[in-house]
């Protein structure tokens, strides 16, 4: 059930937020979200907000600092200190748009989700219908993102939006999905170039 | 007018311009879709815009897209999409005419418009020169066959002549008979850029259309009778053998002449008192006259008669003396020297002018009694509008052309300034044009003749005396500036020459881009048609001359006929 892509699974509860991007927080257990793929938050009223995962870390604690320099650690320590630890697993995620009344919309979520509230991975399906909505507007969050790799944030995506529209029969939504990258950074030829070459690798993975 | 769109698709939109500086289009595609000369319509709001392709240029939004090729580091397909956002093409477009289109066909603004239209509280729109410019983004497209029709006319309209097709898509492009006749006009092109076949076409036109009667000064023979073409061998079609003797007439020059071996229908022989001082005059460089040879021919034309000088001075002898019972020699009365004593002109001048006129005195069609007076026949073929072809025959040097066709222009000239006259006084009809046609026109309309002969009187006055020019030349750098510049079509093909390039577009808006095609045309069988009597400069390469135009031309009557008969039971009058 965890590993079925067409469902939502929750991955785990958020932290603290902005309008712009919000921080969950989960067990390593419970198989987090990979880097660059597509989440959505539950904020009541039939509104949805839908995030990238663009950052996970694993802070330390004072176990961990202790455990580190131990010549001979065996197994069962390593795996109960990640399965029971202290400090959860953070997942940043930056929000991509919403959905309001069942309409997807490319625009920022009209409010950030509250502390505890769930965190779900997005499956095939949710991801092809938002990444279908609307004409890509909601590439410009990750070109526009400032401290984040958006090249390979972008790469990231892609590479599973692309997988998931094409196993839904939609062969032509990786091109349309670079031409808008194209159109959002040709004014900057040093910026596109690398996101273009990171794309080229996106590509080749998808054989499309 | 209110033809479907465009069959054509768009080719890309209207980025920038103005009316001083061409306009800009980026194109959606290769630059190869379209060429210098492209007749570009430009769709904007109302309005129809017309102009010509004449520049394309590469464009990227940054130079570094163009400088480093997108393959060499992307996949083709991405490099694709790159290099569609970020690389075009510019086409430059040379605006010339727009046409109110009025709104869309469906729209109710139309039927308003249309209305105002019909009921003559607004004109018919027509086309007229730019004035305002399309808007950005306006869509821009290659001329469909409607839009050639609506600016050059419809090939079935009975004054117009299919001309040549336009470079991409073979829409007949047409030149209006009735216009070209109005204005002397010309065709210009290096040797064997076709001029001489477009020429054969253009009059068989112009005989067929039977708005004017043709004279044809034909140096090298190569209008009248069938002619061998020097490149492919293959006969081609003279107008006496396309249309008959009864239309087209073939004359000879000089009594016995045969033109390729046949004979002519009449022969065109010159009397002694035909010559006038004048005709001698324009010979000036031809005989290499002195300055005194005007002083010379006053008094020959004084003491002996303006219609008997040229016989009298040809009898007289050159270096005759007798003996005089002192012993002393001097001239015979029936010498150069005894009439130039008698007549006080100087002895020198007088020899060295007889001399100078022997060229003329031994040519065989100047005769003292002709047959009959040929010159007054030929002229009546011309009024009664019979097309008259003149063969030069064996005759071909220059100074037999510049005195021929000065002499015979000069009396049309006089007898149609006549008839015109009558027909202003109210007592005689209306002249019927003539068009003349003159090959090498340089020798005839160079500076230096400019001034006197005949031919630059009839380019200046225009048709005032419904006598029109169809002058024919490859060296237009070489016709006086004066007389380019009064032609209203000027027909181009390739020309090598800067400075006859620059003759050709004297008096022309859009000079500089014009320049620059005319010197691409291919070197056969394309031309430029330029000028008043053409809407707008446009790229043809030119129709075929050969027997399916002939057939064409036996036909188009009848078609042309039966079309309007159709139109007329469909639509009334
Ligand atoms: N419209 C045409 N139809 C068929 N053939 C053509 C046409 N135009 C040109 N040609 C070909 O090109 C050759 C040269 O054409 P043409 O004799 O008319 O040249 P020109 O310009 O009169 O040259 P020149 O100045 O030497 O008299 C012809 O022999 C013919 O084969
Ligand atoms: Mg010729």
């Amino acid at each position: 059930m965890a590993n079925d892509p067409q469902v939502n699974v929750q991955v785990g509860r958020l932290l603290r937020a902005n309008t712009r991007a919000c921080v969950a927080g989960c067990l390593p257990s419970q198989n987090f979200p990979p880097f660059g793929s597509l989440v959505s938050i539950d904020l009541g009223q039939e509104i949805s907000a839908y995030g990238l995962v663009s950052d996970i870390h694993i802070d330390d604690d004072g176990l961990v600092r202790q455990l580190v320099t131990t010549p001979n650690i065996s197994e069962t320590v390593i795996q109960d200190n990640r399965v029971n630890r202290n400090v959860p697993v953070e997942l940043s995620v930056l929000f991509v748009g919403h959905r309001s009344a069942g309409v997807i919309s490319h625009r920022l979520p009209p409010r950030p989700p509250l502390s505890l509230d769930r965190v779900r991975a997005c499956g095939e399906g949710d991801v092809c219908a938002f990444t279908s909505a609307g004409s890509l507007g909601y590439l410009r969050f990750i070109l526009e993102a400032q401290d984040l790799p958006a090249a390979d944030l972008l790469a990231a995506h892609l590479l599973q939006a692309g997988r998931a529209q094409r196993d839904h029969g939609d062969e032509q939504w990786f091109a349309r999905a670079i031409d808008k990258v194209i159109t959002q950074l040709r004014d900057d030829y040093v910026r596109l170039m690398p996101v273009l070459e990171a794309l080229a690798d996106v590509q080749r993975e998808l054989g499309i | 007018m209110s033809e479907p769109l465009h069959q054509n698709e768009s080719i890309g939109i209207v980025t920038s311009g103005g009316l001083k500086e061409n306009l800009h289009v980026r194109l959606n595609g290769t630059p190869q879709q379209v060429q210098e000369g492209s007749f570009i319509v430009i769709d904007s709001q109302d309005w129809k815009f017309y102009g010509i392709a004449t520049d394309l240029q590469l464009q990227s939004i940054d130079p570094r897209y163009a400088l480093e090729p997108s393959r060499a580091r992307l996949p083709e397909e991405l490099a694709g999409l790159l290099d569609r956002q970020t690389l075009y093409t510019n086409l430059v477009v040379l605006p010339a005419l727009m046409l109110e289109r009025g709104p869309e066909p469906d729209s109710a603004d139309y039927s308003a418009w249309r209305r105002a239209i019909d009921s003559g509280d607004k004109e018919e729109p027509r086309p007229m020169p730019v004035k305002s410019i399309p808007a950005h983004h306006a869509d821009a497209f290659l001329a469909g066959a409607g839009d050639v029709a609506e600016i050059f006319g419809k090939p079935e309209d009975e004054s117009n002549f299919v001309i040549g097709y336009t470079r991409e898509q073979d829409h007949p492009v047409c030149v209006n008979l009735d216009k070209l006749i109005q204005r002397s006009s010309g065709i210009f092109g290096a040797t064997g850029s076709g001029k001489s076949f477009l020429t054969r076409m253009l009059l068989a036109g112009l005989i067929d259309h039977n708005r004017a009667s043709v004279l044809v000064y034909d140096m090298h023979n190569e209008y009248g009778l069938d002619d061998t073409a020097s490149d492919t061998g293959e006969n081609v079609r003279g107008l006496r053998s396309g249309f008959g003797a009864s239309k087209v007439q073939v004359v000879g020059l000089g009594g016995s002449a045969t033109i390729r071996g046949s004979a002519p229908d009449f022969n065109l022989v010159l009397g002694y008192s035909d010559i006038l001082p004048e005709d001698v005059e324009l010979l000036t460089r031809e005989l290499n006259l002195k300055e005194t040879t005007a002083t010379v021919l006053d008094a020959l034309v004084q003491s002996l008669g303006k219609d008997k000088w040229f016989k009298a001075f040809k009898a007289m002898k050159r270096g005759a003396t007798e003996t005089t019972d002192g012993d002393k020699k001097v001239p015979a009365p029936d010498s150069v020297a005894f009439w130039a004593n008698q007549n006080g002109v100087n002895v020198m001048a007088a020899e060295g002018l007889h001399d100078k006129l022997r060229r003329l005195f031994n040519k065989p069609y100047i005769v003292e009694n002709p047959p009959a007076d040929s010159i007054q026949a030929l002229v009546e073929a011309l009024k009664k509008g019979k097309h008259i072809v003149l063969s030069f025959g064996d005759y071909e040097s220059d100074l037999d052309y510049l005195l021929v066709s000065n002499l015979l222009t000069r009396r049309i000239r006089a007898e149609w300034e006549q008839m015109t006259n009558e027909f202003r006084g109210k007592n005689g009809s209306e002249p019927r044009p003539l068009v003349i046609v003159v090959e090498e026109a340089h020798k005839l309309l160079n500076r230096e003749m400019a001034a006197q002969t005949t031919f630059s009187t009839i380019a200046r006055e225009m048709r005032k005396y419904y006598v029109t020019l169809l002058v024919i030349d490859q060296r237009p750098s070489q016709i006086y500036d004066e007389v380019m510049s009064q032609l209203g079509t000027r027909v181009c093909g390739w020309l090598g020459d800067e400075d006859d390039i620059h003759a050709v577009l004297s008096g022309l808006a859009g000079r500089e881009a014009l320049r620059g095609m005319l010197s691409r045309l291919q070197a056969k069988e394309e031309v430029l048609l330029l000028g008043w009597g053409v809407p707008m400069p446009i790229l043809v390469h030119s129709r075929r001359y050969d027997e399916l135009f002939w057939q064409d031309i036996k036909t188009s009557k009848k078609a042309g006929f039966d079309q309007a008969k159709v139109i007329k039971n469909l639509y009334g009058d």
